[in-house]
Parts: structure tokens; C-alpha cells; sequence
């Protein structure tokens, strides 16, 4: 008590609004140092996600008064005839990205934690690329697909594997740009797991050793169920980020090489908002994004707990 | 006892030797992988014009042509891209962080009415990918409410949007709150303002955390690409991930491949000489809040 006694009447003595009651000024205080993030937060994030549930029902105009057209922006996209390629276009791209990339960095984290040496080099080298501006990297990647000088091309050939024509083939369009965004990201999700692995202790597989478990036993019951709850997160995670990609396609192809092979929303989003200035259309569509993306990770969820609450019965 | 799933006994056993070895081949051969466009970057920006397309397989150039970079470095004006980025960059952290610390602190240690609420607000924008509201934010940005006034074109335009961070003030406040109350009180005590503690007693204890914040934003604000090429259209004053793609291509290949190659730089010594606080960052999302 004798503390609290002391503590407020030098509170008094020195606060700045000491006319006011103590409590006022704890709280104005609080609010004072709040101030700055408040205001950058309402400006950059709070205002305009509220415009952007505006401006999807507006003729957006840059100088002039905006139009309200109701839901004539929505109608608009039921006949936008790129949104089913939109679609499958992400359904691909996420496919390939798990295919490529999912199991990747499970598996290197396993391997880099059973290193007794050069566990270090391994982790940073492997994490360099994320660090790497994408633009650059596009610069340095689009040299090495190139079908006619490019070095892997000329690499495939020692196999006897035909050149391709990666980025300019409509097939190999989306695999190829997975590939780069595989390459820029899987060291940051292996650095997670190894850090989830080293949490494992070790008492679990001598006991596992001592009761006999194989070492590909001891993966299947120790080291995969205690990786689960992070791999099922990142699952969801990199299908989300996966689905939002843009500077890739951007840079690479510009949605091509035909004409909308590797068109994704975003892509799509900032053509119609800054190549056609049809604000009002575009805002419409990241609405309609987020809650495609916002219900797909609800309903992920929930499956998961319901699959999860089975395997405890 | 550093052990994983095999232990030191089976290790020296021969599978045990067996399958180590193949562990260090797989990780080698996956490290060469990932490392070889930087070393491609490199030799092939050492190359002649000529000698790029047609050298096969050969990494290593006939002739190492040095003065590529020096011709890449005054051709693309690389000095005054860099200087452009760093600008961006630097204020932007620095902005964020005051922010968020302010924030953070307050939100753990001054403890205003209504707190609860203002968490909840700064945690929804990371729940909302930030692409839902780029259009309005690009709008707002040009036509500032109240002042109606244009930031876009001006440094401001990027600085302001990047000083959010609702992930920086979550951190900083789980950080802030395993504070012993008994040093901000005695701080009290002794007739500290909120300020003064904030400065002399919070800060210096949570010293590492800000590092560690300050990279992961000083890197992911200099890869960014998307913001600054809707924000910064004056080519004098782009950053480097906007402009060196912008102008790669009027250029022979091989002073394209000098400049990514001097552009990968500054990233890439970034992140060997600070992984020591990297390492520990980029695991900070699976502490306990």
C-alpha cells in the first residue's frame, strides 16, 4: 500500500495535465502515444478498406464526383469472360506450388537437423534467396529459361531432354514461374520447421531407440506428428499467398505468353484499376477475392478441427 | 547430447555412414542449386556481349571482361537507384519502428481505456490481405483526406504507408508485456515521465527485439516491388527493384546480368552478416503471445 501511496503523489508532482484527475490523464496519456499509429493505421489500412466496399458499388472518377452505380460492377464480372480462366488459372498455380514447393522444405529441415557439421551454412545459404528483390531475380531467371541461349536449356541437353520453350510455352508457363517462386521461398518455411524440430526433445527418440522404433519409424510417430499443426498452417498459407501472386507473373510473362496463361486476380485487379483506370471494377474484385480467400481458410479450418477431433475418439 | 532421430552410436554404424553421406550429397547438391543464379549472374556479367549467348555450359568466362561492371554501375546510374532504395528504406524503418514502439507501448504498459479495441483494429488489417484495399489505398494516397492534398510521386507516399505494421506492434507488445512491472514502477518511483521510461528503461531492455524487427522490415521494404511502381512514377526517384527491371532490357545481356548481380548485393551481405538476429526473427511468429 505504501508503495502505491508514494508512486501516485510523485505522479502528481511531475504529470503535465496535474489539474486533472489521475486517471484521465493515464488514459490521455495512453491515447497520446497511441496517436501516431492510429493515424497512419486509419489512413493506409482503416479508410480504405472501407472504401474499398464504396468503390465496388461507383463509377470511380479521379477528378470528379464518383457515380454510385449499385451492383452494376458485380453484374459486370459475372460476364468478364477472364474470370474462369482467372480461376483455374489459380487453382493451377496453387496445385503446382504444393506439388513443387510443399514438401520441400519438410523434408531439407529433417535432413539439415540430423547435420552434426555446417548446420549454419546450410540454413543461410538456403535462406539467401528470399532476401532477393524479386525484380532482380526475374532479370537474372528469365536469361536462364531462355530458350535459345539459356543455360538450361543447354544443361537439359546433356541428357538429351529437347529444348523447351518454358516461359513462352503455354504449359510450361506456370510450372516455370512456380519454380522461381519455390526457389525465393522455401528457405524461410525450412528455417520455421527447423526451429519446430529442434523443440523435439531428444528423450522422445532414445526412448523410441531404446524400444526398438526404426529411424524411418521414428520420422512416422515423433518427427511428423510434432511438424502437423505447423505443416497444416503453412499448407493454407502458401495456398493463400499463392493465389495473391503478382510480381512474378508481372514481370515475367504479363499474364501471357498467349494471352491470359498466367493471368492471377491481382494481375488482373491492377490491370483493369491502373491500365484501364476502372477503379470501381477492380475494387469490386479484390471484395470478391478476399472473401473467396477469407471463406477458403474458415473452411480449411474447420475441417481441419472436425479431422482433428476424429483421430482423438 | 545433440542428437536427432539417429543417434551418434548409429551414425557411425556403416548405414549410419551411409546415410549421412547422402544426406551431405542431397543438401550439397541443393545448396548449388539455389546458390548457382547468383554465381550465374556473376560470371555471365564478366562475359562479352557475344560470348554471353553462345557459351553453352562454360560458367567461366574466355576472358573476364571487369570493366562490364564498371560499365553496368554508370550505365544504369546504379549509384543513384541504390541511393533512392536507401532513402525508401532507411526512413521507413525508422518511422516504423517509432510507431510501433509507441504503440506497443502504450498498448502494454500505459494501458488506456478501450485497448482491446485498438488491438483488434491494428491485428485486422493482418488478417485482410493488404490487395483488398491497394486500389482505395492508392486513391487516398492521391488525395489525402481532409487536406486534399497528393503524396503520391513525393518519398511521403511510401514512407507513410510502410510505418503500418500491426505484426511489429503484436510483437513489440508480447515483448513489452514480460517486462518486470517492478523496474517501469520503480522507474515511477523515482518521478519518470511515460516518456522518459519508454526511452531510458524500456528501450535498451528490448534492444534486440528492435534489431531484429529493423532487418526483417529494413529487407522486405527494399524487395518490395508493387507499392513503389504504383507510388514513385518519376524515374529519378524510382528505387532500384522498380527502375533496373524498368531499363534492363535496353541492354546487352551481360551488363543486365553485371547489374542484378550488383543489385543482389547489398541483400544478400545483409542477411550473412545479420543472421545471427535473423535467425532468431524469423521464427518470432511461433512465439507465445
Amino acid at each position: 500500500m505504501k508503495l502505491t501511496y508514494a508512486l501516485q503523489t510523485t505522479q502528481a508532482i511531475t504529470r503535465p495535465f496535474s489539474v486533472l484527475p489521475y486517471r484521465l490523464t493515464r488514459h490521455l496519456n495512453g491515447y497520446l502515444f497511441l496517436l501516431p499509429a492510429i493515424i497512419v493505421f486509419a489512413l493506409v489500412a482503416w479508410y480504405p478498406i472501407v472504401r474499398a466496399f464504396q468503390m465496388s458499388f461507383q463509377e470511380v472518377s479521379l477528378i470528379g464526383e464518383s457515380k454510385n452505380v449499385g451492383f452494376e460492377n458485380y453484374e459486370l464480372m459475372k460476364k468478364d469472360p477472364a474470370r474462369k480462366i482467372i480461376f483455374e488459372n489459380s487453382i493451377e498455380f496453387a496445385s503446382w506450388s504444393i506439388l513443387l514447393g510443399y514438401a520441400v522444405p519438410v523434408v531439407v529441415a529433417i535432413l539439415v537437423r540430423e547435420m552434426r557439421f555446417g548446420k549454419g551454412f546450410f540454413r543461410i545459404v538456403y535462406f539467401l534467396p528470399s532476401v532477393v528483390p524479386v525484380s532482380i531475380a526475374v532479370i537474372v531467371w528469365r536469361f536462364i529459361y531462355d530458350p535459345d541461349s539459356g543455360v538450361l536449356n543447354e544443361f537439359l541437353e546433356l541428357f538429351g531432354i529437347k529444348g523447351q520453350l518454358w516461359l513462352y510455352d503455354p504449359k510450361l508457363a506456370k510450372p516455370s514461374i512456380v519454380a522461381v517462386m519455390t526457389w525465393g521461398t522455401f528457405g524461410t518455411t525450412t528455417l520455421i520447421y527447423l526451429s519446430s524440430l529442434l523443440d523435439i526433445p531428444t528423450e522422445l527418440y532414445e526412448a523410441a531407440e531404446l524400444d526398438g522404433a526404426s529411424p524411418l519409424m521414428r520420422i512416422r510417430h515423433i518427427t511428423l506428428p510434432h511438424l502437423f499443426p505447423i505443416m497444416s498452417l503453412l499448407f493454407v498459407l502458401q495456398i493463400l499467398a499463392v493465389v495473391q501472386v503478382f510480381t512474378e507473373p508481372f514481370l515475367f510473362t504479363k499474364g501471357g505468353p498467349g494471352r491470359r496463361e498466367t493471368l492471377t486476380p491481382v494481375l488482373h485487379i491492377y490491370n483493369r484499376a491502373f491500365g484501364r483506370a476502372d477503379m470501381g471494377y477492380a475494387a469490386a474484385w479484390s471484395v470478391v477475392l478476399v472473401i473467396v480467400l477469407v471463406a477458403f481458410s474458415a473452411f480449411y479450418q474447420i475441417a481441419n478441427r472436425r479431422i482433428a477431433a476424429r483421430q482423438e475418439n | 547430447m545433440d542428437r536427432g532421430f539417429l543417434s551418434s552410436i548409429e551414425l557411425k554404424t556403416p548405414k549410419g555412414r551411409i546415410y549421412y553421406g547422402v544426406t551431405v550429397v542431397i543438401l550439397t547438391i541443393l545448396a548449388l542449386i539455389v546458390l548457382f543464379p547468383f554465381v550465374y549472374a556473376f560470371t555471365s556479367g564478366l562475359k562479352g556481349s557475344l560470348e554471353v549467348f553462345n557459351s553453352g555450359l562454360n560458367l567461366i568466362p574466355q576472358k573476364a571482361q571487369w570493366h562490364n561492371y564498371r560499365d553496368a554501375w554508370e550505365d544504369f546510374k546504379m549509384l543513384k537507384l541504390f541511393r533512392n532504395s536507401f532513402i525508401i528504406v532507411t526512413v521507413s524503418v525508422l518511422l516504423r519502428l517509432t510507431v510501433s514502439v509507441m504503440a506497443a507501448y502504450s498498448l502494454s504498459q500505459l494501458k488506456p481505456f478501450g485497448r482491446q479495441l485498438v488491438m483488434l483494429a491494428f491485428l485486422l488489417t493482418l488478417m485482410i490481405p493488404s490487395i483488398a484495399y491497394l486500389v482505395p489505398l492508392f486513391v487516398t494516397l492521391g488525395n489525402l483526406p481532409i487536406v486534399h492534398k497528393s503524396i503520391l510521386d513525393s518519398y511521403w507516399g511510401l514512407w507513410i504507408p510502410y510505418a503500418a505494421d500491426a505484426f511489429g506492434i503484436f510483437v513489440l507488445k508480447s515483448f513489452f508485456d514480460r517486462i518486470p512491472p517492478d523496474i517501469t514502477d520503480s522507474a515511477k518511483i523515482d518521478g519518470a515521465s511515460s516518456f522518459q521510461t519508454l526511452v531510458y528503461i524500456v528501450l535498451p531492455l528490448s534492444r534486440s527485439i528492435i534489431i531484429i524487427l529493423g532487418i526483417l522490415s529494413f529487407m522486405n521494404i527494399w524487395k518490395d516491388y508493387l507499392l513503389p511502381l504504383l507510388v514513385i512514377s518519376d524515374p529519378e526517384r524510382q528505387p532500384i527493384t522498380v527502375r533496373l527491371f524498368y531499363v534492363a532490357k535496353d541492354y546487352g545481356v551481360n551488363l543486365q546480368m553485371a547489374a542484378a548481380f550488383m543489385a543482389l548485393l547489398p541483400p544478400l551481405l545483409i542477411a550473412i552478416l545479420m543472421q545471427r538476429y535473423l535467425k532468431a526473427g524469423l521464427t518470432m511468429g511461433s512465439i507465445k503471445g
